[in-house]
């Protein structure tokens, strides 16, 4: 009895508790799976870093009343996207073709007015902006018939311009592999409401994309066709 | 078993119920796990005025200026440099009058005195055929339509709007289909494309010098499609004419 009790003394014996350690473990472990990978893949995701980005601009110039209510063309001021990689902003001149005469004193104006006096650029906030390393071309898609409305959903409707696709690499891809899903008539591509006859838009998609004479999905996903 | 010392508390017997500690561990853990989630479902769901989160730099930002960047180097920020006042880009001479401008300065009678003229017709350099008409259709839709109207008469709708706000600088857009603007030389009509003229804005800049002839063919197509005999239509459809 005596050298039972001294041994009982130093032996370490689990408390009671430690019968609900290893269900709880279990339940974390458990928890942790299902977790883990909905944060990284959530968390971690284009969707959730780049989309809704929507700047504040130095002028509230709104997309909704300039391209919605008056309707004016989106060439009429990004004036190079048929032409070039690039989609130009506009210069301050082309707002003041019309705020020399339209609203010539709203405080609104007034950065513009104050940069047509001193020449100095208005500096617009960039929304989307592709890493450095990946090549990105307006005028190879604008002039094949992707409009605007796919890559920055409807410009027409928004006060500040936001960004509404992921644009990462699989947005890119996945349309590259069936572009068919985007293609409509060229003079088409500023008009954000055409929807396409019949609403079967694969019909006209695979037409155009036949005549068109678009390059294979192997060469579309290709790398050195945006990595270059 | 009897004895005190074998309690619950130094044995291995079993409990009733899992000590407080464990379940507010396991509680807690489930509620702050909500927290990463809940921010991220507010950035899905909600705009930010902040740029995206570069999680991997990589070579994201080069050390290189973009189209329209920014470079603090210069006095006006621009990355882009202007051309220098005076000078002339390779292959940029624009030594043909008719094609470039629209008109011609001639010495007068009186030295030192010049007259501009301006061309009647269309430049050599293009021809007017449906595709060149059609371009200058779509050109004018982009550019003329805000203010002068689809149909030319000058009902755009920036022009509305304006009156709609009663802006005492506006002034109308002049109707194509007037005699005066119907008498000018296709080159006069060039040069206000690219100049302006009185309170109308230059468009030079914008439009390139073949559009500017393409939009002039369709301002004479226009004229003709409001101004053109009755003997022009056919025959079948005079009726519904009103
Ligand atoms: C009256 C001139 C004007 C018209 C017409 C216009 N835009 Fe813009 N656009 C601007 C200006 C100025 C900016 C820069 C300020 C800003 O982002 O709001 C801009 C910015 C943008 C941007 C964001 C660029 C970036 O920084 O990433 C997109 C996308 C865009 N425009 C698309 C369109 C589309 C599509 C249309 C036609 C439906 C259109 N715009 C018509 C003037 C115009
Ligand atoms: C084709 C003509 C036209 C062009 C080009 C144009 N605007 Fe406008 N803008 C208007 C008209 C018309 C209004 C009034 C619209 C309304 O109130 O419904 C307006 C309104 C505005 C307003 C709101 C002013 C206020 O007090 O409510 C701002 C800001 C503005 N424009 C900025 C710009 C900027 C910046 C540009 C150049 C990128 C530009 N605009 C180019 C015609 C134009
Ligand atoms: C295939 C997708 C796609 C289409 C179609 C598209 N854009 Fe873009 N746009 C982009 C991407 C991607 C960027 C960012 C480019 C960068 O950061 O280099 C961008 C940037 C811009 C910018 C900012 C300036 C620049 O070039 O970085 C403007 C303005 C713009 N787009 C306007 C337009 C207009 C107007 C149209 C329709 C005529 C259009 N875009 C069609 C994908 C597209
Ligand atoms: C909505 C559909 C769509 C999306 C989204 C899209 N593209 Fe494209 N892309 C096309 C089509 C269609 C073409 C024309 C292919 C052809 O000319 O045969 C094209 C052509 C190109 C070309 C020129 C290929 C060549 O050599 O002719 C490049 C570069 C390119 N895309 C890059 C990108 C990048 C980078 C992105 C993502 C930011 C992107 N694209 C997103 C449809 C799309
Ligand atoms: C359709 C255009 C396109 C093609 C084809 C393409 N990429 Fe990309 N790639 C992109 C874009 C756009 C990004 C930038 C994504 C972002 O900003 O999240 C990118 C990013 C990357 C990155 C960096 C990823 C990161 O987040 O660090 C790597 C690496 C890469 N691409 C490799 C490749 C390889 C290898 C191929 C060929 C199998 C390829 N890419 C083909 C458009 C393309
Ligand atoms: C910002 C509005 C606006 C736009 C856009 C515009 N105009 Fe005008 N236009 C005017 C105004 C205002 C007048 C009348 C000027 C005056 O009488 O002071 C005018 C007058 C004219 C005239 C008559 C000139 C004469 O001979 O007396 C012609 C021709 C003309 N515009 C052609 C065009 C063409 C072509 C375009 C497209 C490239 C265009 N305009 C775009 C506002 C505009």
């Amino acid at each position: 009895m005596q050298q039972n009790d001294s041994s009982n003394e130093s032996r370490f014996i689990f408390p009671a508790w430690a019968n609900y350690l290893l269900p709880a473990l279990a339940l974390m472990g458990i928890g942790a799976a299902t977790y883990l990978p909905a944060f990284v893949g959530l968390g971690f995701s284009a969707k959730t870093l780049n989309v809704g980005y929507a700047p504040e601009q130095p002028v509230p110039f709104s997309h909704a009343v300039h391209a919605g209510n008056l309707g004016i063309d989106c060439r009429y001021c990004h004036t190079s996207v048929e032409d070039a990689a690039f989609a130009a902003i506009p210069p301050t001149q082309t707002c003041m073709n019309c705020h020399e005469k339209v609203l010539p004193d709203s405080a609104k104006i007034q950065p513009v007015r104050e940069s047509a006096l001193t020449g100095k650029p208005i500096e617009w906030v960039k929304v989307h902006n592709l890493p450095d390393y990946v090549y990105f071309n307006h005028s190879a898609h604008v002039t094949r018939g992707v409009s605007c409305v796919s890559c920055h959903g409807r410009v027409d409707q928004m006060d500040t311009v936001t960004q509404v696709q992921p644009m990462s690499m699989s947005w890119c891809l996945d349309c590259h592999r069936k572009p068919e899903t985007a293609l409509r008539p060229a003079d088409k591509v500023t008009d954000l409401t055409w929807q396409p006859p019949n609403g079967d838009q694969l019909k006209i998609g695979l037409e155009l994309k036949e005549k068109l004479n678009i390059h294979s999905p192997a060469y579309m996903t290709s790398c050195s066709t945006c990595h270059r | 078993m009897s004895d005190p010392s074998h309690d619950n508390k130094t044995s291995g017997g079993t409990l009733k119920s899992p000590l407080f500690w464990i379940v507010f561990i396991l509680v807690m853990g489930a509620v702050v796990s909500w927290l990463p989630l809940s921010i991220i479902a507010k950035r899905r769901f909600t705009t930010s005025d902040k740029p995206r989160i570069h999680i991997f730099q990589d070579m994201d930002q080069q050390p290189k200026y973009r189209p329209q960047a920014v470079n603090n180097l210069f006095a006006d920020g621009r990355a882009m440099r202007q051309p220098v006042d005076g000078t002339v880009a390779f292959g940029d001479v624009q030594e043909d009058d008719h094609y470039y401008r629209g008109y011609a300065m001639t010495e007068s009678e009186q030295q030192g005195k010049y007259q501009t003229s301006y061309f009647k017709g269309m430049p050599k350099q293009v021809t007017v055929d449906e595709n060149f008409i059609r371009r200058g259709q779509q050109r004018y839709d982009i550019y003329c339509t805000p203010c002068h109207g689809a149909d030319g008469f000058g009902q755009g709708t920036v022009h509305l709007r304006a009156l709609e706000l009663q802006q005492s600088t506006w002034v109308p857009p002049t109707s194509m289909h007037t005699d005066i603007v119907r008498d000018r030389e296709e080159g006069h009509l060039f040069n206000t494309i690219t100049h302006g003229i009185r309170n109308m804005p230059g468009y030079g800049k914008q439009i390139p010098v073949k559009d500017r002839w393409a939009i002039v063919a369709y301002i004479r197509a226009l004229q003709l499609s409001q101004n053109a005999p009755v003997s022009d239509v056919p025959a079948d459809v005079r009726p519904t004419l009103r």
